[in-house]
């Protein structure tokens, strides 16, 4: 065993150096920063708490931006689960579709969200965009509408560019569909389960990891959304799609104020490991079926 | 031996990751191994004007001019970012690390970083040494850059002068002239609605750009108060009645006088609307009139259908660009002397021309000659000097004298404001606080 730990700390060497110097590192520098007044230009100077005081009491718009990444992760951890899980459940049973329709489902996760970003104002543009089109063929009459800029429809709109598009749900919970064995649905059959019934009681506790995990996913994916945003409403209107990564990205390259944007991604980071252990525990990831 | 072997290989492999990692690092060239007598001397130069920009031949011509002039001697390395956002966004992150090129444009406050962090070269003196330079790029634009303690950081290389474009067909069909007030203007607006047309070609994504223009003209008119506000750089406040005034204006128009995708347009779907005739009028620059001819962007004959005038009450945003920032303060003697020789030649006669005649962009003073080729084909541009020398009031835009939080702070409340979920009080209160953030903490 001696011999066997001295070659396993051997091999961890370079993945432990590369996480010391890109991840350790970096994160302790933010933390410490945070507690400073810096900006371009100007020597760091301690402020103590300041930025944090500052952020939670003056700063309606961070405020807003926390409560908007909340939402999403809600929505991104129920509803975009759920598709990606159904539609699953559906193409696991191997009709002559399920091939079609998991690639057709799985084009959107492959397409830069920049590049998604764009294809959705164009679709959505409230002049010659396809919604507003299709809406007028099927009223009759004219229909102008500005999806991303309007204030009711704002956040509705962002949320369509990545809700529905579970296709990675989708895959990683049919690879792991793969792996329960038949003779556990002939036993159901035997004993006059449905296919519904067999896929309540029985596949789904099976898949409760992999579902975790897709739900860690997912969450933890709207921590970084930035790309989307900034090609589509910027955070607007207003502060109506503003989220936390878009508002560090203006705090930081905007204002100019990298003690405060450090501030908000320390903050960034708790949220995260809040939903992180939010989501292991709802799960009982780390407990046997 | 076996187990010899092993552990050599072992540890042979594990070396072999580390350096890896070592050598996935960034080079730091040495500034050194840029001067050789036998190299020529390299310099670095940012740009966003490629692509689609209207001045990116322009650019292109002045580069390949300076690098067929000093073959041999010095080498321009440029850097092409694609968008004005994208090389603001990126010289901020150079900025921050000290590492921004030697020359750049020192637009939307990236000026002030370089002066900020050390980079930025002084070069009043430069500028006083060579006759040659000082008088093509002339007292107007030196003056304008020169820091209160008398100081120079930057030098343009045009002057702006911006009124608006007008579609001559759709002013005749609909009855009207070009407004001599504003309350002329929003009835002319009117007017041209209930004749069918659309009136303006407006933006709010971006920087607002063609927005901002009308909003800086409705308060640079306003009497000599509206004036001075327009001419101060960085005000700690827009809680005044003349901002406030002006915003119920352009919300007004953003409502009711523009197209449907003006709220949260970018540059590109403003100046195609105006282009394929969307809309009767764009408030912009001299730079647009190579537009007009392009039929890859406008109608055809559309330069035939388009008249430019002063904005109402006779204002026209006059100016100079903040223009080009020498960031060599802790470089070689050899590249500071190189780069300010491509500064030189950036700002000189030769590129002023070819600005001139490649996008429209006027040069610093009159000892460039505007030929009397040019002028015969490109009578807007004529016409717009002529006209901004009879202006009674001249101004500047809001990219000039605004914080960038500010102009990002336009961006994302002009939709709350023509949707109603924001009073032009209100916004006007939102622009003082971002005037002020850097002041809060």
């Amino acid at each position: 065993m001696t011999k066997n730990r001295k070659w396993i700390i051997l091999f961890l060497t370079p993945g432990i150096i590369l996480f010391i110097f890109v991840f350790l590192i970096s994160i302790v520098l933010l933390v410490g920063t945070s507690f400073t007044n810096w900006s371009i230009g100007s020597s760091i100077s301690f402020s103590g708490i300041k930025n944090y005081i500052y952020l939670f009491t003056k700063d309606k718009d961070f405020i807003t931006s926390i409560f908007n990444t909340i939402k999403w992760i809600a929505l991104q951890s129920t509803i975009h689960i759920l598709i990606g899980v159904g539609l699953a459940l559906i193409l696991a049973k191997s009709k002559w579709y399920t091939s079609l329709v998991r690639t057709v489902f799985f084009i959107p996760n492959i397409i830069s969200s920049a590049a998604l970003g764009l294809l959705f104002l164009c679709i959505m543009n409230p002049q010659f965009g396809m919604v507003n089109n299709i809406i007028t063929k099927i009223m009759g009459e004219q229909f102008v509408h500005n999806w991303f800029m309007n204030p009711d429809t704002a956040f509705f709109s962002v949320t369509m560019t990545w809700l529905p598009y579970a296709g990675l749900v989708t895959i990683l919970v049919m690879a792991e569909m793969a792996s329960i064995s038949k003779e556990i649905y002939e036993a159901a059959s035997i004993d006059g389960a449905s296919s519904f019934q067999q896929d309540i009681y029985i596949v789904l506790p099976m898949m409760r990891n992999i579902i975790g995990t897709a739900t860690i996913l997912a969450a933890t994916s709207m921590l970084q959304k930035l790309d989307i945003i900034i090609m589509t409403t910027g955070g607007g209107p207003g502060a109506r799609t503003m989220n936390m990564p878009m508002y560090l990205y203006n705090t930081a390259l905007v204002d100019n104020n990298y003690g405060l944007a450090n501030a908000q991604g320390v903050i960034l980071i708790i949220l995260g490991l809040i939903t992180l252990i939010s989501v292991r525990k709802i799960y009982r990831m780390d407990k046997e079926h | 031996m076996k187990s010899m072997l092993k552990k050599v290989m072992a540890l042979m492999v594990t070396l072999t990751m580390v350096f890896t990692l070592a050598a996935c690092g960034s080079k730091t060239e040495k500034s050194d191994d840029t001067v050789s007598k036998d190299k020529p001397v390299e310099i670095t130069y940012a740009t966003f004007m490629v692509g689609s920009h209207v001045s990116a031949a322009a650019e292109k011509e002045v580069l390949d001019a300076f690098n067929e002039k000093y073959e041999g001697k010095i080498k321009v390395k440029v850097e092409e970012l694609p968008s004005d956002d994208a090389y603001v966004n990126k010289m901020k992150a150079l900025a921050a690390a000290g590492a921004l090129p030697d020359v750049i444009n020192g637009k939307n406050g990236l000026r002030e970083l370089a002066i900020k962090n050390g980079q930025a070269v002084d070069i009043m003196p430069l500028v006083e040494a060579d006759a040659e330079w000082n008088k093509y790029v002339g007292e107007g634009a030196i003056n304008y850059s020169k820091t209160e303690d008398g100081k120079l950081y930057s030098i343009a290389n045009q002057k702006q002068i911006v009124g608006y474009f007008y579609n001559k067909d759709m002013f005749e069909t609909t009855g009207i002239t070009p407004a001599k007030t504003w309350e002329e203007f929003m009835s002319n607006n009117e007017k041209l609605k209930e004749a069918g047309f659309t009136p303006l070609a407006m933006m709010t994504g971006e920087n607002a750009w063609t927005t901002n223009l009308w909003l800086a003209a409705m308060i640079g008119t306003n009497g000599d108060e509206g004036n001075e506000f327009m001419n101060t750089n960085y005000p700690d406040s827009y809680d005044n009645d003349l901002v406030v005034n002006a915003l119920t204006m352009v919300q007004k128009c953003l409502k009711d006088y523009t197209t449907p995708d003006a709220i949260g347009a970018i540059y590109a779907n403003a100046a195609n609307n105006f282009l394929q005739e969307n809309t009767a009028m764009i408030a912009n620059g001299p730079w647009m009139v190579p537009d007009f001819t392009d039929t890859s962007k406008a109608k055809e004959g559309l330069v035939d259908r388009v008249g430019v005038s002063l904005y109402p009450n006779d204002g026209v945003v006059a100016q100079y660009e903040i223009g080009y920032v020498l960031c060599t303060a802790n470089k070689s003697k050899e590249e500071q002397e190189a780069a300010l020789e491509f500064l030189k030649f950036k700002t000189g006669k030769e590129a002023q021309k070819i600005f001139l005649e490649k996008s429209g962009a006027l040069p610093l003073t009159a000892n460039v000659e505007i030929s009397d080729e040019y002028k015969a084909a490109n009578p807007l541009v004529v016409d717009l000097i002529n006209l901004a020398d009879e202006a009674k009031y001249g101004f500047e835009n809001m990219d000039n004298t605004a914080h960038s939080s500010v102009i990002e702070e336009f961006s994302l409340n002009y939709p709350e404001l023509v949707y109603g979920g924001i009073t032009p009080e209100e916004m006007a209160s939102k622009l003082t606080q971002a005037a002020n953030k850097h002041k809060e903490q």
